[in-house]
């Protein structure tokens, strides 16, 4: 079915609102959401994915720690990407002061393709952004290129897992105020899914509404009834209407 | 007047603390920049053209109809749909599922498939599914007497009694408007990319303003078919003096906290139209214009009808300012050099009388203020920058957010609602906290307590301490600190109520956001539920002006009948 941006993302709101989290902003995830649906790359599978653990998952901040060459380590302890990562890339823009380049080790984290609106972001901001990360179904390996400017992203997809230093819960982002070699980097991936394709569906799911799996949206619209307070004789009152 | 130095110009304009404050907004009325005025300019100046494209009712006046609207860029239709519905189904409240009345205003074409879609779910509101070439989807109900009284009397060749139109002041009465992506609608950030209805709310005005058409036609429609060559037609004044009517409850008000640049924006937008009318010379051409508009404002304060008690006793002063300030107004003219001393001088009046007269202000100078119609959009993204220490967001709460800090939420009465959704369509609620069911599922519109907390936390660390160091161990205040910054930084920035308190009237905001739209006639039914009318006065579409329509007035004729009427009883 199609569903519009502003539905998607008020769905989303409120599903994470009625999780009563502590750590996580319901707007940008709503955005994050959104934002991967709408390109085509099955936003709201992986927040209903996201919302089957996310309300048993601990709800504490992230610990940082700097490593000897500079970059940062960043333990999530099993949480969702979602929830933490916008604080993380300001600390990290924070820290990229006086640098030109920067890498964020995420380790014990979920959810790591919710992470593809926010670094979108950072385009914006005048940095180039490499983000690699391996999972334990297809695909296997996933690199996310997006250079100084861009709107979309080069990714690169492969079933090839390479562990190296690596789980299957981190993350690796790369900061940099130069651009990646793609071509050098993106060597070995099988799919590669160009920004132009991702540029094109994002601009005409403004146009033609966002396609989404009906048991998806099922599924996420259920979700978010779980802010809702059941009706009472009081909550009737409340309303305003003269009664 | 509060003022502070501005960038508009040079010249000064209002403090927020006094432009945002809640009972200020609460008595807010339609200025040249409100929606439906906009609306009504640009659809004269551009020459819209509105027809009746396929009538198809019942002689007892139910199936539907399709208005087509002809703009310089494309075609819409108005699809309208009526259906027989039983008295006790007619309900204002979100939760009703029948409706006199329902509609979409669709872009493009209307071929028979499309329309035996919107025939299977415009009717159903928010249970149904619409294709995104909707635009807005609405629905209204009947005022049955007003409804039964016009056909009646028209069917038999008779003008109605003024005095029953004016109690009213419309036919049909919204009960939801809904645009911008709702229920798998378009959304406006498609539609700001349009020539048309690139203004926010705009496609929803024009809706409304063909259905007010529709009404009309309606009436005239069944009153033909009653009556037969007896039937006439209503008097064009009255036809005139009839609106759309709408009903909004609590549900409004959660949008202008959820919004808060939008908010922001059109609030800032009208300041400084307002600015460029208060920082230029009074000349006294001027007066007659201004003597004119203060007794049109009086005179619709005085034709009100209101079972509000309070609302009341708010227009009953405001008329009486109004006498002396029209009074003195002369003189006053004489002795200010700008507009800006006759503000300050009403300053000593009511808050609606304030602003009847910054109303009329504005409309006497379309030159300066036409401009801003354009300006009411915005980007609503809150954005924290980086490089921002503790001491700088500290710095903004002190600035712009004393009444949130300054209020002392330990205190029980500064807590005592709790804002919810039920289950009813997910209608935005008010609880007492501690006594009602439903406290573990508040909604965070509590921004006055959320910039409180995080005042506090911000004050027991290091002032130079970075400000995204602080938010790694504090995750739970980014949202708040984003909306502080980016708000604080605007120009008006938030409205400066907290939501929570035992006092605090919703109404206000409700009342904020109808002014914007450009309603009249405010109608409170509870704290929490006002009746207002859009397009009360407004030319009607064979005779569409950009000129000014400000505060319906009954037609003279008919004002004379209603008071010869209440002489006799």
């Amino acid at each position: 079915m199609i569903v519009s941006h502003n539905e998607l993302t008020a769905v989303v709101n409120k599903a994470f609102l009625g999780m009563r989290r502590t750590c996580g902003e319901a707007d940008i995830i709503a955005n994050m959401v959104a934002g991967l649906q709408m390109v085509g790359l099955n936003g709201i599978g992986h927040f209903n994915n996201a919302a089957q653990f996310l309300t048993a998952e601990k709800d504490c901040p992230v610990d940082i720690f700097m490593t000897n060459e500079g970059g940062l380590v960043v333990d999530l302890h099993g949480c969702s990407l979602a929830c933490h990562l916008p604080v993380v890339i300001d600390y990290a823009i924070e820290k990229m002061v006086g640098k030109k380049h920067l890498t964020i080790e995420l380790k014990n984290c979920h959810n790591r393709w919710l992470a593809y609106n926010e670094l979108v972001k950072l385009a914006a901001k005048g940095l180039a952004c490499k983000a690699q990360w391996n999972n334990g179904s297809s695909p296997q390996n996933t690199l996310y290129i997006l250079n100084q400017g861009c709107v979309s992203p080069e990714l690169f997809l492969s079933d090839h897992l390479d562990l190296t230093g690596r789980t299957l819960h981190d993350m690796t982002i790369q900061l940099s105020v130069k651009n990646f070699d793609i071509a050098g980097y993106s060597a070995g991936y099988e799919r590669h899914i160009n920004s132009s394709a991702l540029n094109s569906a994002q601009r005409d799911t403004w146009y033609d509404g966002i396609l989404v799996d009906d048991a998806e949206w099922e599924k996420l619209k259920k979700t978010a009834t779980a802010l809702l307070v059941e009706n009472s004789e009081a909550s009737v009152k409340g309303a305003g209407e003269l009664v | 007047m509060d003022a502070r130095p501005s960038t508009c110009g040079g010249t000064y304009m209002r403090d927020p603390i006094t432009v945002m404050a809640p009972e200020r907004l609460g008595a807010m009325h339609q200025n040249r920049i409100s929606f439906v005025r906009t609306l009504i300019r640009k659809m004269a100046q551009q020459k819209w053209q509105v027809t009746k494209h396929d009538w198809q009712l019942s002689p007892q006046g139910f199936g539907h109809v399709i208005y087509k609207l002809t703009t310089l860029n494309h075609v819409y239709h108005l699809v309208i749909f009526c259906d027989e519905i039983a008295d006790e189904d007619r309900n204002d409240r979100v939760i009703a599922e029948k409706w006199d009345v329902t509609f979409a205003l669709v872009y493009g074409d209307v071929d028979v498939e499309l329309l035996g879609r919107l025939r299977a779910n415009v009717p159903l509101q928010e249970a149904g599914r619409n294709p995104n070439k909707v635009l807005v989807l609405a629905r209204a109900n009947k005022s049955v007497r007003v409804f039964e009284h016009l056909v009646s009397h028209l069917a038999k060749g008779q003008q109605p009694n003024a005095k029953e139109l004016a109690e009213v002041g419309y036919i049909l009465r919204t009960t939801a408007v809904y645009g911008n992506g709702k229920f798998g609608i378009a959304d406006f950030n498609w539609l700001e990319t349009t020539e048309d209805f690139n203004q926010s709310f705009s496609a929803q005005m024009c809706a409304v303003y063909i259905l007010r058409e529709f009404s009309l036609d309606w009436v005239h429609y069944i009153a033909n078919q009653q009556g037969g060559d007896k039937a006439v037609s209503l008097d064009i004044d009255l036809q005139r003096y009839l609106g759309i009517g709408n009903a909004t409850g609590l549900g409004m008000a959660p949008y202008l906290i959820n919004h808060p640049c939008v908010v922001d924006k059109w609030l800032s937008s009208r300041e400084s139209a307002l600015t460029a009318v208060l920082n230029t010379a009074v000349t006294i051409n001027k007066l007659e214009p201004l003597q004119h508009l203060l007794q049109k404002g009086l005179c619709h304060l005085d034709q009100i009808i209101t079972i509000n008690a309070h609302q009341d006793g708010l227009n009953t002063t405001a008329i009486g300012e109004l006498h002396d300030l029209l009074g003195k107004l002369e003189s006053l003219l004489l002795q200010s050099t700008t507009w800006h001393e006759l503000v300050d001088y009403s300053g000593q009046y009511s808050l609606e009388t304030q602003e009847i007269l910054l109303s009329c202000l504005m409309e006497i100078y379309p030159e300066l203020v036409d401009s801003y119609e354009t300006k009411m959009n915005c980007d609503e993204n809150l954005n924290l920058p980086s490089g921002k220490r503790i001491e700088d967001l500290i710095a903004v709460l002190e600035n712009r957010y004393r009444w949130a800090i300054d209020t002392d939420f330990k205190q029980p009465e500064n807590n005592y609602w709790f804002w919810y959704r039920s289950q009813d369509k997910e209608e935005p609620r008010l609880g007492v906290r501690g006594e009602e069911p439903g406290e573990d599922r508040e909604l965070p519109l509590d921004i006055g307590r959320q910039a409180y907390r995080l005042y506090h936390a911000l004050l027991i660390c290091k002032p130079n301490m970075q400000l995204a160091e602080f938010l790694v161990l504090h995750p739970q205040y980014r949202a708040i600190s984003r909306r502080v910054w980016t708000l604080g930084n605007k120009e008006m920035g938030e409205i400066q109520m907290n939501v929570l308190h035992k006092t605090a009237l919703p109404m206000h905001l409700l009342r904020c956001k109808l002014a914007v739209f450009g309603a009249t006639k405010f109608d409170p039914r509870s704290e929490r539920w006002v009746r207002v009318t859009f397009f009360q006065g407004a030319p009607l579409l064979n005779e569409i002006h950009d000129g000014e329509w400000l505060f319906p007035l009954l037609p003279s004729h008919s004002l004379n009948q209603a008071i010869a009427e209440g002489e006799a009883s």
